[in-house]
């Protein structure tokens, strides 16, 4: 019987893992992560890819609004920078795809960090208004730059191949995806044990209490933008090479908004919370659609309004969700872990 | 004890999967003979006014069908479902039907997930049409399974230009399109300026802005060009409002519509203003006397459903989802399995193929899939969209 987790040593209180059962849960998910593409079939493959770009794409996000409090509207403007330089990398320069993607991420961490620079003087709600002109401005210029991007055309990126073998199928994707994934999440998790990490950190809780301390304000949101602009763009490199295919009309204003709802609905400032989040998000409609399917042919004259009845769902979850557990999906496996870790005699 | 907390969430997630399994496992089944063909429809999402008749239409053919025996003695199963006009939706609902249903065709919607989807119907071998007319679309080269049912975007907007050239006061006109800010909006400029030069015309684009209730400053730039004539591509909405401000400012203009506000909407919204106004319908109105249209008024009667009030956008709907059933009748026809290549192959066969009256006789070739070369010019007449002229033919 134990009463919580108490640490003796500094090294174990800084460890990522802090106890046997952590390390023996991350071996599960990563058995899982390498079994799941030899059972599941293309739609299941179709949907752990979606699940994993946005993933990418929410802890992109998180890292700038969940952990360093700058609150983006541009993250769908960001996404297509990622998408546009990686596809036209490969379609105009004929790049090799996995060379386009850290491209289009250095491209679209500048990009970002551009962006941020409004952030020296605006917070909140004002900032929200600046990055949503970022998305304005990026979206625009796609549309109206045509010799660059072929305007409102839809730009067809070459197939990625890798020794002769097509890369984006939904099986050959998964290994990419999960790669990249995985890339991300550790990097995400070091950072904030870094001193750069604290510092967004701080930031985020007060930014004048960060400057007086000797953080400099301004240096630190802008590498904020640019880290999470870095894995923004990666998710839209992803997009593009999985797809084949860009077109800006992928990254408007709902994309910000939705990626937005990823990662309040997974848990601010909580890497693990970026992934919850997003598998919540893709799957909620999924099975909400598979549901509806199913109910189609059991009641008669229902069929009509499952559609509805689907959007009205999706949406009382995700109020549900916010008013019984503001802190997200992140917070709910927390109190899970810890209601078992201290039953029967919780206090 | 300590054990069980890091299978919670797994339990979890493992169930939500199971259930996902469970329930696209269920969906299926059913007789092997049936021919599958996915669809997804907007019911619930921005293009939902007109998405809703275009579904009934698509759905209410598959059932008519059935109900006289089907395709060849074989039934059309058509799996679908609402996607809200979200292009990630789009895509998961295609790689379900397509890996775990087995559909051998399918029919989009609207621009986004038909662009989206491109690559993947020609790597997936599967045969696709929508109500998104790119031009592009119809160019095998590009886009080798996609089947334009509608004249292109490109072709009405010269037809439209065909006529005002024809009707202009010194046949050298000023034309401006006025287009929603998208590549639906822009996907005839184009092709239609190319022709308004080589023919004497000029054509200036202005771009709607999206939301706006006011067109006045879009207006005054089309007076100050001197055109006598506006083609609008866009929805029945803002081509209503657009109208609207035409009459309340005075301008003497002849408007014509392309297909997407060439709509029973349209007159609705827009009223008196709407008078005279002209349309570029590749869909032959309910109001019409297209032989085809006999069939479609009698099923919808019996399902108690009044054609008139469903509109264009019903036989539409109807009217591309029996053409693709075309395909696959010629392919049981031949003997053939019913398979992507072999449905693409049989559409590819098809000529002058008569949809009783509904839209200009269809020719599809391996090198060209834009079907549909021509239409009637319909103009509103007391509240009635009226045909005005016969099939012209757009020239290249």
């Amino acid at each position: 019987m134990e009463s919580g987790i108490f640490h003796t040593t500094y090294e174990s209180d800084m460890a990522l893992r802090r106890t046997p059962l952590m390390r023996l849960r991350l071996i599960l998910v990563i058995a899982a992560a390498l079994i799941f593409p030899f059972l599941a079939n293309g739609y299941q493959l179709t949907l752990a890819n979606q699940i994993g770009i946005t993933a990418i794409g929410a802890i992109g996000l998180n890292i700038l609004t969940g952990f360093t409090g700058q609150i983006s509207l541009g993250q769908g403007a960001f996404m297509a920078v990622g998408a546009y330089s990686s596809g036209l990398l490969a379609a105009r320069l004929g790049m090799p795809w996995w060379l386009t993607l850290p491209f289009s991420c250095i491209i679209t961490a500048v990009v970002g960090a551009i962006f941020g620079i409004p952030s020296l003087r605006l917070k909140g709600l004002y900032l929200a208004i600046a990055t949503l002109a970022a998305q304005q401005i990026i979206e625009w210029l796609i549309t109206h730059w045509t010799v660059l991007t072929g305007g409102v055309e839809a730009l067809v990126v070459p197939t990625p191949t890798l020794f002769g073998i097509r890369m984006n199928d939904d099986f050959n994707f998964y290994w990419i995806m999960l790669l990249l994934l995985s890339a991300t999440t550790l990097f995400a998790v070091n950072l904030f044990r870094t001193k750069i990490g604290r510092a967004f950190i701080a930031i985020r809780d007060q930014d004048i209490a960060a400057e007086v301390m000797g953080v400099n304000t301004f240096q630190y949101k802008l590498l904020a933008f640019a880290t999470s602009s870095f894995f923004v763009g990666l998710s839209g490199a992803l997009v593009a090479q999985y797809r084949n295919i860009v077109n800006y009309e992928r990254f408007t204003i709902e994309t910000s908004i939705l990626y937005l709802a990823v990662i309040i609905i997974g848990g601010l400032g909580s890497v693990s919370g970026s992934i919850y989040g997003s598998v919540f998000m893709v799957l909620l409609p999924a099975i909400l659609t598979n549901l509806g399917r199913a109910l189609g042919g059991v009641i008669p004259g229902m069929s009509r309004l499952i559609p509805f009845i689907q959007q009205g769902v999706f949406g009382i979850t995700i109020i549900l969700f916010l008013i019984f557990e503001p802190e997200g999906l992140a917070k709910i496996w927390r109190d899970i872990k810890d209601y078992f870790r201290l039953w029967p005699f919780s206090y | 004890m300590l054990n069980k907390s890091p299978k919670r969430l797994w339990l979890f997630m493992l169930l939500a999967l199971a259930g996902v399994l469970a329930l696209s496992a269920c969906g299926g089944g059913g007789g092997g003979e049936a021919v599958k063909v996915g669809a997804i429809f907007d019911l619930t999402g921005p293009t939902s006014d007109v998405g809703t008749p275009y579904a009934d239409g698509v759905r209410d053919y598959v059932a008519w069908v059935n109900e006289n025996g089907g395709i060849e003695g074989r039934q059309i199963e058509l799996v679908s479902a609402d996607y809200s006009y979200k292009v990630d939706q789009a895509e998961q609902l295609y790689s379900q039907y397509t890996t775990q249903d087995n559909v051998v065709a399918f029919q989009g919607w609207g621009t986004g997930d038909t662009e989206a989807l491109r690559g993947r119907i020609a790597a997936d071998q599967i045969p696709f049409m929508s109500a998104s007319y790119s031009a592009t679309l119809g160019n095998p080269e590009e886009a080798p399974y996609n089947f334009l049912v509608g004249t292109t975007y490109s072709d009405q907007f010269i037809i439209a230009i065909q006529w005002a050239i024809e009707n202009s006061s010194d046949g050298s006109p000023v034309i401006a399109l006025l287009h929603h800010d998208s590549p639906f909006g822009l996907s005839p400029l184009e092709d239609g300026r190319a022709y308004a030069e080589a023919n004497g015309a000029t054509v200036i684009d202005i771009a709607m802005p999206g939301g706006a209730t006011d067109f006045t400053a879009e207006l005054t730039q089309v007076q100050d060009a001197g055109a006598e004539f506006i083609v609008i591509q866009n929805v029945s909405s803002p081509a209503a409002t657009l109208v609207k401000d035409v009459k309340r400012l005075g301008l003497d203009v002849q408007v014509i519509c392309l297909n997407w506000c060439t709509d029973e909407l349209f007159v609705s919204l827009a009223g008196d203003a709407a008078e005279g106004v002209i349309g570029a319908s590749p869909f032959a109105f309910p109001s019409s006397d297209a032989p085809a249209l006999k069939d479609i008024r009698a099923y919808a009667e019996s399902k108690g459903k009044n054609v008139d009030e469903l509109g264009v956008h019903y036989v539409q709907g109807w009217t591309t989802m029996a053409v693709m059933a075309e395909g696959i009748r010629e392919v049981i026809k031949n003997g053939q399995e019913v398979t992507g290549p072999n449905i693409k192959a049989a559409l590819e066969s098809m000529s002058n193929f008569d949809t009783g009256g509904i839209t200009a006789p269809l020719t599809f070739t391996p090198t060209d899939h834009a079907g549909n070369k021509a239409l009637k010019l319909v103009q509103v007449s007391n509240g009635q969209w009226v045909e005005m002229t016969d099939y012209i033919q757009a020239s290249k």
